[in-house]
C-alpha cells in the first residue's frame, strides 16, 4: 500500500509516530509477580524517630518473619498464636478465595476477589498506593495502621465484622469507594477476612519495625545462627507481639458502643435548638472546625494521622519521606465535612452519627464525646447521651436550615471571635 | 463486511469479559473445561455463571470470526485472481489465528500483560478488516474532475495520523485497563495524564479532517461520511471517557464539593458501569476503524487521477 501513500506524508510525521509508538511502547511489558512491599515510610520514621539505622538485613529479617507468619498474596496463611481463637478473625478458607490471582469456575465460585475489587486502589499490601490512588480524594485508606474511620467502636477500637460489611455493601458517597452489593454474600466475607488480614500483618510489621528500632546495631529480630533457646525465645516474642495485635480484633467485636434510642415522643424543635447551642458552645466546639456555617470550613490545614507520619509541616521530614518513591503520595489537608448537604461518609442514618459524635472518627481530627450521666453536676464538661442525640438532630436538620437566620437568633448562637 | 459486522460484536464481548475480569473464567485453552469448544453443552453455558457466559460466548464468536475469515480466503482464492488481495486476506486469517493464540496463551499464562495485547490486536484486526472492504469494494467510484481541486494530500496526512493517534490512544486506553496491580501510582498517573493529552490529540486531528473533507467539492462526498462520523464518535467517546472516570473512581476533585455530586456513591460491577465502561472500549475501537476508513478512502481517491487521467480525462483531451 506503500506507493499508493501522498508524498506529502512527510517524514517528519512519521518519525513523530515512531517515538509515540516507542513511548507508549515502554509502558508495555511492566507486569510484576504480586508481592508484598515493605513499610519503607514507618521504618524510615523509626529510623529518625529513634535517631538509628535499621539495616539491610534487619529489613530482610522482618520481610521473613512475616512471610513466615503471613504467607505471600498468592499463599496467604494465617499464623498460629497459642492462646488466642484467630480464626474468629481470619478464616483461611476465605483468605484463600479472597487472595491470589482473579479467576472462577465452572460453578461461578470466585478467586482473587481482592485484586478483582481492591488491589488497585488500596495495594497488593493493602498499603492505599495502588496504582489508581494518586488521582483519588481522599487517598485510598492504608490498612497497615490498623486505624479505620467508620466504626462502632470507641476511639482507638479494631472495627467490628459489621462495620467493614457496611463499608463494603454500601460505599462511601463523595469518594472512590464503591459499595459491592452485587456481590454475593460469600465474597463479601471473603474481602473482609482479607482486609483484616492485611491490617494485622501491616500493624504487626509495624511492632517488628518498632522492636527491631529498638535492637542494638547488629542485633536480630531472629537470628536463625543463634542458639536454640534465643531462637526460641525471639519467636515467642514475635508471636506475643502478633497476639496483642491480634487480641484487639477479637475484642472489637464485643465492644461497639451501646446506643439507647432516643425518646421518641421528645420536642424535636427544642431539641434542634439544643443541638444548635452545643453545636457553637464551648464543650462541643463543632463549629471549630465545621465553621460558623457548617459549610466544612472552620479550618482546612489539619491532616489525618496517616498523613501525619510523613511530618507534613517538617519541609526537610517530608522531602525525605517522599523520596522513598512514587508509592508515598503528597501530603493533603483533611477537610472537615460540610455539613449542609447532608452527605455523611459514615452513613446517613441517625445511629450513624450519633456513633461519628460519641466515638469521634480514627485517624482524624474529630474527636470523640466525653460523655457524662444525665445526673452529672451543673458545669460538668462533657455532653449526655441526649445532648448528642440533639446533636444529631441538629446535624440531620442542617441541610433544611437556612445559612442565614434572623440576626437576632444568629446572634444569640454566634461563637465569640478572637 | 460480514467480517467487519462479526468483529464488532466481538470487541464488544471482548470487552465485558475484561470489565468483568472474567478472563479466567475458564482455565483451559483451547477447549472449555474440558470439552471441544463447540461441543460445550448450551445449558451449562447459557444458565450458568456470568463470567462463564461471556468468556465461552467471546471464544465462540471468536470462532465464528475465524470461519467467515477462512471463507473469506476461500472466495479470494476462487474469484479474484489479483496478488494483493490475496495476501490482504491470507494476512486477515493470519491475524485471527494470532489473536486467537494471543487470548489463549493469556488464559494458559494467566497474563495481565497478554491480554493487554490481546485486547490492543483486537481492534487493529477490526480496523484491517475496514481497510479490507474499502479496498475490495466496488461501488464507489470516485469521480476525477475535481480532483485537481481537492486538498486530498493534505487530507491523508491528517487522516494517516488520525489513525496512529487513535490507535496509540487505544493502546494506553488498554494500559490503564491491564494496569498491573504492582504498578505505581506514578505510573497510573503518567498514563492517565497521556491518555487525556492523546484525546485532545485525537480530537483535533478529527476536527481537522472533518474541515478538510468539507471543503472538498461534491466529488469526494465519499469522506465526508467517514469524517462527520469520526466527529460524532469523538464527541460520544470524550462523554463516555469523563462518564467512565466518574462510574470508575468518582467525581473528579474539582467536581466532587458539588451538591450534585457529593452524595455519589460509585457502585461497583453494576450493569451501568459496565456498559458506560464497555461502550467507551467499544467507541475506541470503532474510532479507529472510522479513521482507517477516511485514510483508506482518501488513499484511494489519490491513485485515481493516475489512472483516471490517462483513461478518461486524457483521452478525452487527446481526441479533441
Amino acid at each position: 500500500m506503500s506507493r499508493y501513500l501522498s508524498n506529502s506524508v512527510s517524514s517528519r510525521s512519521f518519525v513523530g509516530c515512531v517515538v509515540l509508538v516507542l513511548l507508549v511502547s515502554s509502558f508495555v511489558g511492566c507486569t510484576t509477580k504480586a508481592k508484598f512491599s515493605e513499610n519503607a515510610v514507618y521504618i524510615l520514621k523509626q529510623e529518625r524517630d529513634l535517631n538509628v539505622e535499621i539495616s539491610p538485613q534487619q529489613r530482610r529479617d522482618i520481610a521473613e518473619v512475616l512471610a513466615g507468619m503471613f504467607g505471600t498474596p498468592d499463599k496467604p496463611n494465617v499464623p498460629k498464636l497459642g492462646g488466642i481463637d484467630i480464626a474468629n478473625v481470619l478464616d483461611a478458607t476465605q483468605l484463600h478465595v479472597a487472595s491470589g490471582p482473579v479467576s472462577s469456575d465452572e460453578r461461578g465460585r470466585a478467586r482473587g476477589l481482592y485484586r478483582e475489587h481492591c488491589a488497585h486502589c488500596h495495594g497488593v499490601t493493602g498499603d492505599g498506593a495502588g496504582p489508581t490512588a494518586a488521582f483519588l480524594n481522599p487517598y485510598p485508606r492504608d490498612y497497615r495502621m490498623g486505624v479505620f474511620k467508620f466504626k462502632s467502636t470507641p476511639k482507638a477500637g479494631k472495627p467490628t465484622h459489621e462495620d467493614l460489611r457496611d463499608i463494603l455493601a454500601n460505599g462511601i458517597p463523595g469518594t472512590a469507594m464503591p459499595s459491592f452489593k452485587v456481590l454475593p454474600n460469600n465474597e463479601i466475607e471473603a474481602l473482609i477476612s482479607y482486609v483484616r488480614y492485611l491490617s494485622i500483618r501491616g500493624e504487626v510489621e509495624r511492632e517488628l519495625a518498632y522492636l527491631t528500632a529498638d535492637l542494638v546495631e547488629g542485633e536480630r529480630l531472629l537470628d536463625v545462627t543463634g542458639s536454640r533457646e534465643d531462637r526460641s525465645e525471639q519467636a515467642a516474642s514475635i508471636r506475643e507481639t502478633a497476639a496483642r495485635v491480634v487480641q484487639k480484633w477479637v475484642d472489637a467485636e464485643s465492644q461497639a458502643t451501646p446506643i439507647e434510642a432516643p425518646d421518641p415522643e421528645r420536642d424535636l424543635v427544642a431539641s434542634i435548638k439544643h443541638g444548635r447551642e452545643l453545636f457553637y458552645g464551648p464543650i462541643a466546639n463543632c463549629v471549630k472546625c465545621h465553621g460558623d456555617s457548617a459549610l466544612g470550613d472552620g479550618q482546612k490545614t489539619d491532616y489525618d494521622d496517616w498523613t501525619k507520619e510523613l511530618e507534613p509541616i517538617n519541609e526537610e521530614a517530608l522531602e525525605q519521606f517522599l523520596g522513598l518513591g512514587n508509592f508515598v503520595l503528597p501530603p493533603r489537608n483533611i477537610h472537615p465535612r460540610n455539613l449542609r448537604q447532608g452527605v455523611y461518609r459514615g452513613g446517613r442514618r441517625p445511629i450513624d452519627l450519633y456513633r461519628r459524635i460519641h466515638n469521634g472518627i480514627d485517624g482524624t481530627p474529630m474527636p470523640a464525646t466525653l460523655v457524662i450521666g444525665d445526673d452529672a453536676a451543673a458545669g460538668t464538661k462533657g455532653l449526655t447521651k441526649d445532648d448528642i442525640w440533639s446533636l444529631v438532630d441538629y446535624v440531620r436538620n442542617l441541610p433544611y436550615e437556612s445559612i442565614s437566620l434572623p440576626p437576632v437568633i444568629e446572634q444569640g448562637y454566634q461563637r465569640e471571635r478572637l | 463486511m460480514l467480517l467487519v459486522c462479526a468483529t464488532f460484536p466481538l470487541i464488544w464481548v471482548g470487552g465485558l469479559v475484561t470489565t468483568y475480569d472474567a478472563g479466567m473464567a475458564v482455565p483451559d485453552w483451547p477447549s472449555t473445561y474440558g470439552y471441544n469448544l463447540f461441543a460445550y453443552p448450551w445449558q451449562t453455558w447459557l444458565f450458568g455463571p456470568w463470567d462463564l457466559l461471556i468468556e465461552h460466548g467471546h471464544r465462540l464468536l471468536g470462532a465464528l470470526v475465524g470461519f467467515i475469515a477462512i471463507t473469506f480466503v476461500w472466495s479470494v482464492w476462487r474469484n479474484d485472481q489479483r496478488f494483493g488481495v490475496r495476501v490482504a486476506a491470507l494476512a486477515a486469517l493470519g491475524l485471527v489465528i494470532i489473536q486467537g493464540g494471543l487470548g489463549g496463551a493469556r488464559v494458559l499464562f494467566d497474563e495481565r500483560q497478554l491480554a493487554m495485547v490481546h485486547g490492543c490486536v483486537g481492534p487493529a484486526f477490526f480496523a484491517y478488516c475496514i481497510a479490507l472492504a474499502v479496498f475490495t469494494s466496488g461501488k464507489w467510484k470516485p469521480v476525477e474532475d475535481d480532483l485537481a481541486s481537492a486538498n486530498l494530500p493534505r487530507l491523508q496526512r491528517i487522516s494517516l495520523l488520525t489513525v496512529v493517534f487513535a490507535y496509540l490512544q487505544l493502546v494506553i486506553g488498554a494500559q490503564l485497563r491491564h494496569i498491573s496491580v504492582m504498578a505505581t501510582p506514578g505510573f497510573f498517573r503518567g498514563a492517565a495524564l497521556f491518555h487525556l493529552v492523546m484525546a485532545a490529540v485525537v480530537t483535533i486531528h478529527v476536527f481537522q479532517l472533518l474541515f478538510l473533507a468539507k471543503q472538498q467539492n461534491a466529488s469526494v462526498a465519499a469522506l465526508r461520511f467517514p469524517t462527520t462520523l469520526l466527529a460524532a464518535l469523538v464527541l460520544i467517546q470524550l462523554a463516555l471517557g469523563g462518564a467512565t472516570w466518574v462510574v470508575k473512581y468518582g467525581w473528579p476533585e474539582f467536581l466532587a464539593q458539588h451538591t450534585f455530586a457529593a452524595p455519589y456513591t460509585i457502585q461497583a460491577k453494576s450493569l451501568f458501569q459496565s456498559l458506560i465502561v464497555t461502550s467507551h472500549v467499544a467507541t475506541g475501537s470503532l474510532i479507529l476503524a472510522t479513521s482507517v476508513m477516511a485514510f483508506a478512502r482518501s488513499v484511494r481517491l489519490n491513485r485515481v487521477p493516475t489512472v483516471a487521467l490517462g483513461s478518461s480525462a486524457l483521452m478525452m483531451e487527446l481526441a479533441t
